[in-house]
């Protein structure tokens, strides 16, 4: 189905808006009603976006400021040589934990918060697409990320930097608990995080105000939507990461053991190639809210828009060619170094233009000095003089020189305070004028911005010296003739100055911040975006359509229009919450999306997939099943109820648009999302054959090692034929849902029923053959990386035969015919994915070996 | 999306991804051919590391070329006819975008004048 056209009054004068005045009776109580939250315990399960937003930035600032008092006791301790506040073991459990929940559990969650308070608003958008999703991945953050610090109070926390090198971070070296609280408490948290990139790109692609085609996206809309691709593509590679290091260390199968064909360097890759775009991935958000505060603080529109979009994309791109940067001191040849150190340069150019760009804005307008104001202007320096350390940094002989040592800890807070932090607290002042019915103390926030800038450089300044005439990175104490005293104690001094910023800052919420929609402190910056629109549970009352990238500066009436229902879908036609689907490039109404309400699915379902991977993480096998189990146990539940066909004829918008309230296929919302959950699952299949290969170039002549044989190519084949007829049958049972009157063939279930056993059998055919070759996952790493493909193919295998199950479910729930049929839709991509993947798999394993003739 | 539209995302995206084709083929050489000792190896008389940085920049930067001529094109369209603010948007951003990335793709071939393969 096409997207209607716009009737040309799109831009016409008020008096022609598409609905008229008075508007019906009953129309606004009944959309208030539809998106009232719920009350008493039940408030738990609500899923508005403002409501699960405020809860999450409240978590992730709660984070940073648990890990800022970690890093105070750390400074506390390194304020003199010799000191014995604490021991070498909680000394490397702080750091590891200060620098873990910094970068986990407040970098990209606050980013991602903030976009899911902040996005629909932005947008006129109701509501995220998938606001159960959203408030799943915030309590699954939420339990996992309280539980994941509680760790230190019990000295279980992880001690091995970070980055949790191997072989730090192996058997050998860290038997206990504490490298596994890291990988799989981080490595959950990694899932939620790629649950809130989904919901980003799917709500700004689709849900948008009417009109907002992509030349009049906020730049913010664009900063999170290359975030969230960035995630999607950046944090599969550290889940495998952790999945293959947490598998080395549960069942000894030696990815990272050199003297079984391992190689720790494998882990620097993967760990990096997440690790380095990370750095963008929380810088980018904050770039985006720098570009929405400046040309408001300045009243002039911002300059260089398009010049903006280009940096945002490069960087997007130019990130990921910088992950071996981090690894200049491993030996690698001059010449792969010189290919990130070129790309670590080149980087610069984007990040720049954004620079010159606000430079640019402020200087055509006039520039109000307020604290948002200040907290920008503390990150252009601050980040600036980080920006160029890291060129310093992306030269490999100076960054032999400087590696490990207190330059790079300087070096990198510069980078992501400046870039991070100070936008950040700019977005704080700026937008709680909206959420609140007070906004801040701008005479505290003055102080606020002067003692955390004064802090900042106070801190991290001389420890560029400090770095460089020697003091290594991470050691608990050193001694008094290394001449570190002096510098180490203005930095304690400065971190105390930039712990006293904050502790006004909480002083300013507690005293000024008091939560509201209907009654916020309104537009007090005179700001041109639809997020000063008047506001309530359910965002704006109409829906705007939008002629300009400042719609409040140039569409006069627009707050007036929209609150009194005068634009599009004023009220709701199914009785239910909903939102208005656009098209990607040109925002033009596509359908209407009944969007799911408050429930206790996505909560409980977050609990115990929380309770799944800590209670694995302590070794409670049986207790943890259970809630794995139960948590799949409660997403069934959740999606039970969604995907409700069209309850109603088509509905009338206003302006004469009339939309379905249903639609399936590329322009369905969920569609859309299983396209992107199957790049993220591509992105973790890529980066095993990745390490497929790396095992391979590290291991001459052994691959597959001496004694090893190879299955004969008759399994493999079959498994191959196998996986082709069960996509075949699917294909099948779709073509035989093809039509417009509503029925459902009982071939359908019948054809997904043979398909399951076909899928399942290809891959136990392969499972079972390397088995009977007796190749063994923990005697080399060929046959740790062998099974590492295959169980993970297993892994897609088992959760297509649940959607596939799920499907037939609903089919004899009278819930799936030709015209329901986006739960069947997206099993058929996922099926086919699996397939795909399978076929690939196969290729690999068997082929690889074969075609290199063992070198 | 339609096929124009999504013809238009990948014209926008082309240096940018020719890029990505030209550091993933001149770092996977390099790393294997070091990796393996096979610094050494030659084809046709010429050392295939330097050989093959050398072709992967020609080929990603003409094929960027073309794209940048291609968008060139379409801005200067734009300019002309009437067409709507979202495409003018875009192919004015495909010329941004494939102008930056010639310079990149350029600027990552340097290192095969100035280096040893595996040193």
């Amino acid at each position: 189905m096409n997207a209607p056209e716009l009737p040309k009054a799109f831009e016409r004068g008020e008096e022609e808006l598409p609905n008229p005045l008075p508007r019906p009776e009953g129309e606004f109580e009944a959309l208030k009603r539809a998106w009232k939250p719920p009350r008493g315990l039940r408030f738990l399960t609500a899923v508005n976006n403002t409501y699960v937003g405020v809860w999450y930035v409240g978590t992730a600032f709660l984070f940073f400021i648990l890990a800022g008092i970690l890093a105070l006791i750390m400074r506390v301790q390194l304020a003199r040589p010799e000191n014995d506040l604490v021991g070498h073991g909680l000394y490397n459990q702080l750091f590891t934990m200060h620098g873990t929940v910094m970068m986990f559990l407040f970098a990209v969650p606050a980013v991602e918060a903030a976009s899911v308070y902040l996005l629909p608003n932005m947008q006129a958008a109701r509501d995220l697409p998938f606001p159960r999703l959203s408030a799943y991945a915030f309590w699954a953050y939420f339990v996992g990320g309280l539980v994941f610090f509680g760790t230190i109070f019990f000295g279980l926390s992880p001690d091995g930097g970070w980055f949790m090198y191997p072989p730090l971070t192996s058997t050998k070296y860290s038997p206990a608990d504490n490298a596994d609280w890291w990988l799989l408490g981080i490595g959950f948290i990694e899932i939620s995080a790629i649950a809130g990139a989904i919901e980003i790109i799917v709500g700004v692609m689709k849900t948008r105000a009417v009109g907002m085609s992509l030349d009049k996206l906020p730049i913010y809309s664009w900063a999170m939507l290359v975030f969230a691709v960035m995630i999607v593509i950046g944090f599969p590679a550290i889940i495998l990461g952790t999945l293959l290091l947490e598998m080395e260390r549960a069942f000894d199968w030696p990815f990272f053991i050199a003297e079984r064909g391992g190689d720790p360097l494998l882990w620097q890759h993967l760990f990096w190639f997440f690790g380095h775009p990370e750095v963008y991935i929380i810088f980018l958000p904050a770039t985006g809210m720098v570009s929405m505060i400046v040309p408001t603080m300045a009243q002039t529109p911002l300059v260089g828009y398009r010049l903006i979009v280009l940096a945002l994309i490069a960087t997007g791109f130019l990130s990921f060619g910088l992950w071996v940067h981090h690894m200049f001191a491993t030996g690698l040849p001059k010449m792969s170094l010189s290919f990130f150190s070129a790309a670590s340069t080149a980087v610069a150019v984007p990040s720049g233009i954004q620079v010159f760009a606000w430079i640019a804005t402020i200087a055509s307008g006039r520039m109000r000095l307020t604290t948002p104001s200040l907290f920008v202007i503390g990150f252009l320096f601050i980040f600036t003089l980080g920006g160029l350390t890291g060129v310093m940094v992306a030269v490999a002989p100076f960054d032999w020189q400087a590696h490990d040592s207190y330059f790079v800890v300087a070096h990198l807070h510069y980078v992501l305070i400046g870039g991070m932090v100070f936008p950040l607290f700019a977005a704080f002042y700026y937008w709680v004028p909206a959420a609140s019915k007070r906004a801040l103390s701008e005479r505290l926030g003055r102080w606020v911005f002067g003692l955390m800038f004064l802090g900042v450089n106070v801190t991290f300044l001389p420890m560029h010296i400090t770095g460089l005439i020697g003091m290594p990175r991470r050691v608990y104490t050193y001694p008094v003739e290394m001449g570190w005293d002096a510098l180490n104690l203005v930095s304690t001094i400065g971190a105390f100055m930039i712990a006293a910023g904050v502790a006004i800052f909480l002083y300013d919420l507690a005293r000024n911040f008091r939560f509201t929609l209907e009654d916020n402190a309104g537009n007090v910056w005179n700001a041109s975006t639809l997020e000063w629109l008047p506001n309530g549970t359910y965002n704006t009352r109409s829906i705007p359509s939008v002629v300009s990238r400042d719609p409040l500066w140039e569409q006069p009436n627009l707050s007036k229009d929209v609150e009194e229902g005068r634009y599009y879908l004023p009220g709701t036609v199914t009785g239910g919450r909903e939102a208005l689907v656009t098209s990607p490039f040109d925002a033009r109404p596509q359908y209407i999306l009944q969007v799911p309400g408050p429930g206790w699915q996505p909560v409980l379902a977050a609990v115990f997939t929380a309770a799944f991977f800590l209670l694995l993480t302590v070794k409670l096998v049986f207790p943890s099943v259970i809630c794995g189990v139960l948590a799949v146990g409660c997403v069934i539940w959740w999606l039970w109820e969604t995907d409700p066909g069209p309850v109603r004829p088509p509905a009338d918008i206003g302006g004469g648009i009339v939309l379905p309230v249903y639609a399936t296929g590329p322009m369905n919302h969920s569609w859309w999302a299983m396209i992107v959950l199957m790049v993220v699952a591509g992105m973790v299949f890529t980066c095993l054959i990745f390490s497929y290969l790396f095992l391979w170039l590290v291991n001459p002549g052994a691959w597959p090692p001496q004694g090893v044989r190879i299955p004969d190519w008759i399994w493999p084949s079959l498994s191959a034929f196998l996986y082709c007829a069960s996509g075949a049958l699917v294909a099948v049972a779709s073509r035989q849902l093809r039509g417009d009157d509503r029925r459902s063939p009982r071939s359908v279930p019948v054809l997904i029923g043979v398909a399951l056993p076909l899928v399942c059998g290809a891959s136990a055919i392969d499972l079972w053959m390397q088995w009977e070759t007796g190749l063994s996952p923990s005697a080399h790493a060929y046959g740790a990386a062998v099974y590492a493909i295959t169980s993970l193919q297993i892994f897609f295998v088992l959760t297509t035969l649940v959607m596939g199950a799920y499907t037939i479910a609903r089919w004899l729930a009278g819930r799936l015919d030709n015209v329901r049929r986006t739960t069947f839709d997206n099993t058929m991509l996922f099926w086919y994915y699996t397939a795909g993947q399978g076929l690939v798999a196969l290729l690999v394993v068997h082929g690889f070996p074969r075609l290199t003739g063992g070198l | 999306m339609g096929g124009r539209r999504t013809g238009q995302i990948l014209l926008m995206l082309a240096g940018l991804i020719a890029w990505a084709v030209q550091f993933t083929a001149i770092y996977g050489v390099t790393s294997t051919l070091c990796g393996r000792g096979w610094a050494d190896a030659n084809l046709l008389g010429l050392e295939v590391v330097p050989m093959t940085i050398l072709s992967a920049t020609l080929v990603t930067l003409a094929a960027t070329a073309v794209a940048l001529i291609w968008s060139f094109r379409n801005y200067r369209l734009a300019k002309h006819q009437p067409v709507a603010a979202v495409d003018d948007f875009v192919s004015h951003a495909a010329v941004l975008i494939n102008g930056l990335s010639i310079v990149v793709i350029l600027w990552h071939g340097i290192p095969a004048f100035i280096l040893p393969a595996c040193a």
